[in-house]
């Protein structure tokens, strides 16, 4: 069998599958570059770029509108919110893999099932708490919420990633007489680094795209974060500057899309997590 | 560091075998404490709401009983936002289930390159949902968006994507799609791929054609990684609300107002508290039912193996 007009035909279904995931993108790339008149007058957009315009563009969105400020608020927020999840989550996730006491499975469950909660049926309260500790409009206020938000999802993929590890191991490090506390510290941890990587990455991503709470928590503009900052700039403003909205969508992706490209294999791990396979 | 220096380090700090109730306390506590505040109380809290007539304007605290949830009943904007919600989480998981499967099983043909696109199908669910649905408000722009104008070229009305009460929602679905389809391909890929050659050589030998095979045993045994992904599909369609805020914030005339935008809007638009803990707690009994119908059926854990 030399070239069968199937696999051509796969490869063409393939190479459309790319576009439709890509093109998306690619356009709001396109927009971000023009003038407002030139979205409403060229349909579809040309690929003649002006550097002077798309600096323009780019300047307005990253410093005159604080793109670079919400970037930086976010990143302060999630490194935060992550490495608290981490820290607390992790030995959670231990204990429910290795360790046996009662009533495991229901908490267990329990936690789990936090990962299905509806943001909003605990967004009111939590915004009450945030007012009644002096907490509206400080980094805190979100940080607090946030860990609470990623710690079922730290502590799911982890017990996924502790399960894997052969009880051997331990097992020969607790005849030894280490006590679980080592044997987390010393033996596991090392073992399930790529685990780790997994959990903050998806604490990490789903912190970086919050809104609902950053909404009413946050009042001033220079501590808004990178989603909430995205919103309003695109909705607040009526009728909408397509171009400054086109290249805020732009600066909100490409972090992402530069992260994404050196933790695909976490990425796949972690959406997986809790799979049966 | 190796296993024996840990253990003396170990015999060095405690001395005696530990105390496994302790070690749970130790490791457990922080995670349970944190949540208690920060989940737990808030919930309970949102149920003390909904038994109260707390707002921003002027509405004091008092205990009004079961009179939130009897308004609900009889607010038709309640069962409005409960059929886009239903129908919103019927399609998609339909549509999603469908194209992903079929994608599990295109890029199951293993072609050269597909690595790559099957990381590119990755990007839109990393997205921030608030600017996927700015970019696609662009991209169906009746004006001047992209989709609309190839629609034309090949002399076809487009639809009125946004601007239709019945088309949103399905506007709506369609961009979820976009997003999250490759989810449920991610899924049942991994699956597929962890099947045993053996059976599908033993189907072939039995003279099974492809669409037999597929029937008859592919899809049986991709069944748990399918209810799996559909599963997560409907809680996160039902639970959606960025993706809604930045898309088509409810509109136009509340045809994409699912129940979470209702309790977001009650709750924090017009600050009715007492009444948006209300549709919250609808939506969490619609959760636990749904919940526990379907996992009567499946067992999901964490690390299930």
């Amino acid at each position: 069998m030399s070239v069968r007009p199937g696999r051509v035909l796969a490869y063409v279904v393939l190479v459309l599958l790319g576009l439709i995931g890509l093109a998306p993108f690619l356009y709001l790339a396109v927009l971000s570059t023009k003038k407002r008149i030139e979205i409403t007058a060229q349909v579809p957009p040309t690929l003649n770029f002006n550097w002077a315009q798309i600096s323009k563009n780019y300047t307005e969105v990253l410093f005159s509108q604080g793109m670079l400020g919400f970037t930086v608020n976010s990143l302060i927020v999630v490194a935060a919110s992550t490495a608290i999840a981490i820290v607390i989550g992790t030995p959670a996730a231990y204990a429910f893999s290795r360790l046996r006491f009662r009533n495991s499975e229901t908490l267990a469950s329990t936690i789990l099932s936090m990962r299905f909660m509806p943001p909003i049926a605990v967004a009111i309260p939590l915004f009450l708490m945030v007012q009644a500790g002096g907490l509206q409009d400080t980094y805190a206020g979100l940080i607090l919420p946030y860990v609470a938000f990623s710690l079922p999802l730290v502590v799911w993929i982890m017990i996924g990633f502790f399960d894997e590890v052969p009880r051997e191991i331990d097992e020969a490090a607790m005849i030894d007489g280490g006590t679980h506390l080592i044997i987390l510290w010393r033996i596991m941890l090392p073992i399930v680094r790529p685990g780790l990587l997994t959990a903050a990455l998806f604490g990490a991503l789903f912190i970086w795209n919050e809104f609902l709470v950053a909404l009413y928590v946050i009042d001033s503009r220079g501590l808004q974060t990178i989603s909430l900052g995205a919103a309003t700039l695109v909705s607040a403003q009526r009728p909408i500057d397509w171009n400054i909205a086109a290249a805020v969508g732009v600066v909100t992706v490409i972090p992402i899309l530069i992260f994404s490209l050196f933790v695909q294999r976490y990425i796949v791990r972690g959406l997986t997590a809790g799979a049966v396979k | 560091m190796t296993i024996a220096t840990a253990s003396a380090a170990a015999r060095f700090t405690f001395g005696k075998p530990e105390n496994t109730r302790r070690t749970v306390w130790l490791f457990l506590g922080p995670c349970v404490i944190y949540l208690l505040i920060f989940s737990i109380y808030p919930l309970i809290h949102s149920l003390r709401l909904s038994f109260t007539d707390l707002s921003g304007a002027g509405g004091s605290g008092k205990w009004v009983g079961l009179a939130n949830y009897a308004s609900l009943l009889a607010d038709p904007q309640f069962w409005n936002a409960a059929r886009n919600s239903a129908i919103m989480v019927a399609l998609a998981v339909a549509v999603q289930v469908v194209l992903g499967v079929a994608l599990a099983m295109f890029f199951n043909l293993q072609l050269r390159g597909a690595w790559i696109v099957r990381g590119i199908l990755l990007l839109p669910m990393l997205m921030t949902p608030i600017v996927v649905g700015v970019m696609w408000r662009a991209l169906l722009n009746p004006d001047w968006g992209i989709i609309d104008w190839a629609i034309r070229k090949l002399g076809l009305v487009p639809p009125d994507w946004l601007g239709s009460v019945d088309m949103a929602i399905i506007t709506l679905v369609l961009v979820d799609s976009w997003q999250w389809t490759p989810f449920v391909l991610i899924i049942v890929f991994a699956r597929l791929q962890a099947l045993p050659q053996e059976v599908f050589e033993a189907a072939k030998v039995d003279g099974a054609g492809p669409w037999v095979t597929f029937r008859k045993v592919t899809l049986p045994m991709l069944m748990p990684a399918i209810v799996f992904a559909a599963v997560f599909r409907a809680v996160d369609a039902f639970r959606s609300f960025d993706l809604i805020y930045g898309l088509s914030y409810g509109g136009p005339a509340r045809g994409t107002t699912t129940l979470s935008f209702l309790a977001f809007q009650n709750g924090f638009q017009f600050q009715n508290y007492g009444y948006a803990a209300a549709v919250a707690y609808a939506m969490l009994l619609i959760l636990a039912v749904g919940m526990t119908v379907i996992l009567r059926y499946v067992h999901i854990r964490g690390g299930a193996n």
